[in-house]
């Protein structure tokens, strides 16, 4: 019983970790109909920034999510308007087909050029607090910050969707792209938005990611993948559809590797996606 | 125009035929990669560039093939047996999978294909006393070089002669007409899951007796190998690259992938990824119609089109 409490605390701040990135993929997933395979590696590229700066001017991770918020949003903004945008106008096949391999080739691109200039390929932060105890369970204190802090910006995420005039146009373009245009909502700007507001997200997953887990140039992909499943799972667009997606597959993966076997844990994220687009074609809540 | 295509094929086929008693084993072996990486491109380009439906799982038929036809060969099996049990459990796969994912369309499918082939790599990494898991299968038959190469070589031949019937045929334009608009299509007497069905199931036996080939070439298989995002990907990649939905296109962005790959490779020792990431994208942002222009695919379109309204 106590093994079982402590395995679904941990599946529980796992999934906070990635719900982030999967509300990010979500958005821009939503918003442009792009498949977003470079995803994972915003992740990995935001966890390096926080590592870089972290040895080199010794700022702690606070500091680091202050930093890494802006930066990825440009990022993110102009990976839009330079690779995303100049086909967007194509049939949807074939928009398809591309974003697919633009994101792909990116995705490379971005794993060789980080593995090629670093002098050690896996990075990690040594950040200590100490656990907390409750009764007979341990429960690392560090994690449950990141959760705090993971659900204080899903709340302001939530606000920004809900109260701003962008985060309103965001949804309406998700839920009716035609009606939001007759609705005088600017398209382009409105995709630049998502993607940016999407690319940062991840990366400052990242932030948290790097001071739990070491991270390598090549976890970009099946990351990708697990968001995939994630935002599957709790419906496009869908905030607390990812948060709930992203709980449920922390679970579900602590489980597993705790009863099953750790190598089988990766298998969870692709047995939940195939078996919800199966018995759900457009996604749970689509 | 209809007999200068076949007389071109017939040359080139007679070419590559007597190649390897003029040129170095390494030559050959390059080529044997390339006719192997067209057949795969060809054989995924019914599913996802003539029928429109995005397959980024293709490289679980080869993998199936290649498994399969490894095993069984490992086992004592005689080639041919081996070889077409390797095809018979590809099919059966495309079968079983055919029903629940085909109800997906667009991203939905892709992403489906993209999870299933990642679930297949782990799944032939994690059951070792099957597969040999991530240290690999090998099996003991001998590097075969050029009994593999006249085998693609041969195989590569059949499926372009298949493409090429096909774009003429019924079942083509039934294809073509799924990709345009599976409604109008099923409307106008198109059978569109039996047609899916039986594209899907074409391509995988083409992909599956190319793994087994691959496999008994090689001697040496990992999941990565088979099943891996390169596998996965490459096929698209150069049928996109020659020009989705044509005969020639796929051979074409077979050809010029590989040899792009092996200059870099043996060119540039760092960022060779970089560089064919960067094609990637420059493929999908100018290229998207592919080096080879499908104008009779644009054609026969705007004529369906013209039909359908």
């Amino acid at each position: 019983m106590q093994t079982f409490v402590q395995l679904l605390i941990g599946g529980i701040l796992q999934g906070g970790i990635y719900a982030l990135g999967a509300f990010g993929l979500s958005i821009i997933f939503g918003v442009l109909r792009v498949l977003n395979v470079a995803h994972g590696d915003y992740l990995m590229l935001g966890g390096m920034l926080t590592y870089w700066l972290y040895t080199t001017w010794t700022l702690p991770p606070w500091i680091a999510l202050l930093v890494v918020f802006p930066v990825f949003f440009a990022g993110g903004f102009l990976v839009e308007r330079l690779l995303i945008r100049p086909i967007a106008g194509m049939p949807h096949h074939e928009f398809l087909v591309a974003s697919i391999l633009i994101t792909l080739g990116l995705s490379l691109a971005i794993e060789d050029v980080t593995a090629f200039a670093l002098v050690q390929p896996v990075k990690g932060i040594d950040y200590f607090l100490p656990p907390l105890r409750v009764g007979t369970i341990v429960v690392s204190s560090l994690r449950l910050l990141f959760l705090a802090i993971i659900v204080a910006l899903t709340i302001g995420i939530h606000l920004f969707l809900r109260r701003s005039f962008w985060g309103k146009a965001l949804r309406a373009v998700m839920e009716d792209r035609e009606g939001a245009m007759l609705a005088g909502i600017d398209i382009g700007t409105a995709s630049a938005v998502a993607f940016a507001l999407g690319t940062a997200l991840t990366a400052t997953a990242g932030v948290f990611f790097v001071t739990l887990i070491p991270v390598d140039p090549h976890i970009g992909i099946p990351l990708t993948l697990k968001y995939l499943a994630i935002i599957v799972l709790g419906g496009v667009g869908s905030l607390p559809g990812a948060l709930a997606g992203s709980v449920v597959l922390g679970l579900a993966e602590s489980l597993v590797s705790f009863y099953v076997g750790a190598q089988w844990s990766l298998t969870v994220a692709f047995l939940v996606l195939i078996a919800i687009l199966l018995l759900r074609p457009r996604g749970l809540l689509g | 125009m209809r007999r200068l295509p076949v007389l071109l094929g017939l040359a080139l086929f007679a070419v590559f035929a007597g190649l390897p008693y003029v040129t170095t084993t390494y030559r050959v072996a390059f080529l044997l990669a390339v006719f192997i990486a067209a057949i795969l491109a060809q054989s995924y380009d019914w599913v996802g560039g003539h029928m429109g439906y995005l397959n980024l799982g293709h490289a679980s038929f080869f993998g199936i093939g290649a498994y399969t036809s490894g095993i069984l060969l490992k086992a004592g099996w005689p080639i041919g047996l081996a070889f077409t049990a390797g095809v018979l459990l590809a099919v059966a796969f495309a079968l079983l999978i055919s029903y629940p994912f085909f109800r997906l369309r667009g991203a939905y499918f892709a992403l489906a294909t993209f999870g299933l082939v990642a679930l297949l790599e782990l799944l032939a990494s994690n059951l070792s006393w099957l597969t040999g898991g991530s240290e690999g299968l090998t099996i003991a038959t001998g590097y075969q070089l050029y009994g593999a190469y006249y085998a693609a070589l041969i195989l590569l031949a059949l499926v372009v002669t298949a493409t090429a019937w096909l774009a003429r045929s019924r079942l083509g334009l039934a294809l073509v007409s799924i990709r345009e608009d599976e409604e109008v299509a099923g409307a106008f007497g198109v059978n569109a899951y039996a047609v899916k069905c039986l594209a899907l199931m074409a391509s995988a036996a083409v992909a599956g007796l190319a793994g087994g080939l691959y496999c008994w070439y090689l001697t040496y298989i990992i999941p990565a190998t088979v099943f891996g995002l390169d596998v996965a990907i490459g096929p698209i990649v150069m049928a996109m690259l020659g020009g989705s939905g044509t005969v020639v296109g796929p051979l074409l962005g077979a050809f010029v992938v590989d040899v792009v790959r092996e200059v870099l490779r043996l060119k540039t020792q760092y960022l060779a990824l970089t560089v064919y990431g960067a094609i990637l994208v420059l493929v999908g942002l100018f290229l998207p119609g592919g080096l080879a222009e499908p104008h009779r695919w644009r054609r026969l379109a705007v004529r369906l089109r013209r039909r359908a309204t």
